[in-house]
């Protein structure tokens, strides 16, 4: 660093020369009345200072290498939603409370990895990133992730789960804010428009164009979810007992499709 | 059949689509589109090799733009679309369900899928209360020209007290409660063929044709923000004009019947030469809308112009010109340097007394 700050010091005793340099020159100049060259000097004055200005700015941090991998950040996102969630929603709240730059596409395959690994040595690592099944064939949902520690039934995609895992997540997320303000810190400003943008897709969650109230957004969204839940429990759990006595342990978490027995 | 087999030539038949199905309907009186579409001939392509590329199709940041449209619209298990039918339709809360037909178990087999769609949509049908909302990707089929054609539709068919909807989600912005009047004609026109195709499947499962509704969903960007807003499309008029269009199409075989034996327009075994003349042996109706619709319409106007036809002139004018073929005729009749025959001496007339107000205004 000792260099730098030398070199910095050096830039700057030049530019304050120069500075110095110019003001008497208009001076000199003003006294003579030669108007056009005071204009140019005092131009060139402005460019000097903001050139001094910029010198002062300390340098821009490199930019850091995410500290965790891909898998281990969808594995937090999915555990704040605690919903099968799809690979768009997972990069947002990644990017809201976890300051994280996943992108969709490396999402892509990640289902796929997951299983490969599987298939090779079943239960070697402590979770998989695994699919969502649809209730009536346990075929893979398409797009969705979920993650194999989860009870089967939350896992089940029935006709009603996705506006029920809907409004789950934005529960989850509003309940994260209200942690968060709990804990004396404030959410990022796109944790609040993730939820806004959530909130008005829920009847009385938000008014208008606001920015939501986590704990109204709660109130709301557990007032449609309970006219919703009994039906889509029902379903979920007789699709996950199905499940239990049908599929294998690598159909379990990976879902069983007309595909994989084609391929299997 | 194995004559629109011969025609096209040994390339794999091109599928319909509503796009296509609607435009037959802009311009029911052209054989050639008609038959050419019957035939399942590749009309980009047949239009290349005739020297006529068609400077047609939809761009690239469209189909991006649509794509991302809806994508949004029915993210989270369609939370937009849902708190529009609700505020739209008094969808009742207890009416969320939804279900994705875009694949069936990993599988995205037409055949699969459409059974399914069919499955599906009966028991919604037969069930009543609460057995289905929303169909995502639905499969219907239609039969075009005496083949049965696949109608893979972004849209969903939505079911509110017993009555289906066809959900159309477009990209072109409403603002102000205004919209583009072309674009919105030409969704009307899409969303009439769901209609009609998800009819025909209901008419054939047994149940009534008319619990699918005539009135379509249109979704669109409202105002200049990314933000959905859904309005009703009252689509009658657009579904009596397909099911003239499809009941004419039906009779392929009257055109089949004027065509020479053993023609073909197959474009691998044929020079351009070849092909124009093969392609010319069908009537064209050429119209200047052609060109915002058809892939064939740059070597139709070039056939028109060549001929000296009316429909160079648009409808409105051709029509005026009832009984007269071309415009050679046409300025003929009208110096008196043509005689006209019997059937053309009221309209000769016309031309003539149109002739003298138009020399006495330059003079």
């Amino acid at each position: 660093m000792g260099p730098l700050i030398l070199c910095g010091t050096v830039e700057l005793d030049a530019l304050e020369k120069r500075i110095a340099g110019l003001r008497s020159e208009i001076r000199a100049a003003k006294a003579a009345g030669d108007h056009a060259t005071v204009r140019s000097l005092r131009a060139e004055l402005r460019k000097t200072e903001r050139a001094w200005d910029d010198a002062l700015e300390p340098e821009p941090e490199p930019a850091k290498a995410p500290l965790l991998p891909v898998r281990e950040q969808v594995h937090q996102a999915l555990t704040l939603l605690g919903v099968p969630t799809a690979a768009k929603m997972i990069v947002t709240v990644n990017e809201a409370f976890f300051a994280g730059h996943i992108t969709t596409s490396q999402l892509t395959s990640l289902r796929r990895d997951e299983e490969k690994s599987f298939r090779t040595s079943p239960y070697a690592r402590p979770y998989y990133l695994c699919a969502a099944l649809t209730s009536e064939l346990l075929s893979p949902a398409r797009g969705l992730l979920a993650v194999s520690t989860w009870p089967l039934p939350s896992r089940i995609i029935g006709p009603l789960s996705p506006r029920a895992d809907f409004l789950t997540s934005a529960t989850r997320i509003a309940e994260h804010i209200m942690r968060l303000t709990g804990a004396g810190e404030d959410a990022s400003p796109s944790a609040y428009r993730l939820l806004t943008r959530m909130a008005q897709n829920i009847p009385g969650a938000v008014d208008g164009f606001d920015q939501a109230d986590p704990a109204q957004v709660i109130a709301a969204a557990g007032a449609e979810l309970a006219v919703h839940e009994e039906s889509d429990t029902d379903e979920r759990g007789e699709a996950a007992r199905r499940a239990e006595q049908q599929l294998n342990e690598v159909t379990r978490l990976f879902g069983a499709g007309l595909k994989t027995a084609r391929t299997a | 059949m194995t004559r629109l087999d011969t025609l096209r030539g040994p390339a794999a038949p091109l599928d319909h689509n509503a796009r296509t199905i609607a435009a037959l309907a802009v311009n029911p009186g052209c054989d050639r589109r008609a038959l050419l579409d019957a035939a399942g001939i590749d009309k980009q392509r047949t239009a290349t090799h005739l020297g006529y590329p068609a400077p047609f199709g939809q761009s690239p940041f469209a189909i991006t733009r649509a794509a991302s449209f809806d994508a949004l619209v029915k993210a989270n298990g369609c939370a937009h679309l849902l708190r529009l039918l609700r505020d739209t339709l008094d969808l009742s809360i207890s009416e969320a369900s939804y279900s994705d037909i875009s694949d069936v178990g990993g599988s995205d087999n037409h055949q699969v899928r459409h059974t399914r769609t069919r499955a599906l949509l009966k028991r919604a049908a037969s069930d009543g209360e609460g057995a289905g909302t929303l169909f995502d990707h639905p499969l219907l089929k239609l039969g075009v020209a005496g083949h049965q054609v696949y109608l893979e539709p972004a849209i969903i068919a939505f079911q509110i007290e017993g009555r289906f909807h066809v959900v159309e989600i477009k990209s072109f912005a409403v603002i102000d409660d205004q919209a583009d009047a072309g674009q919105v004609a030409a969704a009307a026109r899409q969303s009439a063929v769901y209609v009609y195709a998800l009819r025909a499947l209901f008419a054939s499962e047994g149940l009534d044709p008319d619990r699918v509704s005539h009135d379509v969903v249109l979704v669109c960007p409202k105002d200049f923000a990314n933000h959905p807003t859904a309005t009703l499309l009252d689509v009658r008029q657009q579904l009596a004009a397909l099911d003239r269009q499809l009941s004419r199409l039906t009779r392929i075989d009257r055109i089949l019947d004027e065509l020479p034996v053993g023609i073909t327009f197959d474009i691998e075994a044929q020079s351009p030469d070849e092909a124009a003349k093969a392609v010319s042996t069908v009537d064209a109706r050429f119209a200047p809308e052609c060109l915002s619709s058809c892939e064939m319409a740059l070597f139709c106007r070039a056939e028109a112009r060549d001929s000296g036809s009316t429909d160079m002139l648009g409808r409105t004018a051709r029509d005026e010109l009832g009984g007269v073929e071309s415009i050679p005729t046409a300025l003929g009749l009208a110096d008196d340097s043509r005689l006209p025959s019997p059937e053309q001496t009221e309209i000769a007339e016309q031309l003539r007394y149109v002739r003298r107000i138009y020399i006495e205004a330059v003079a």
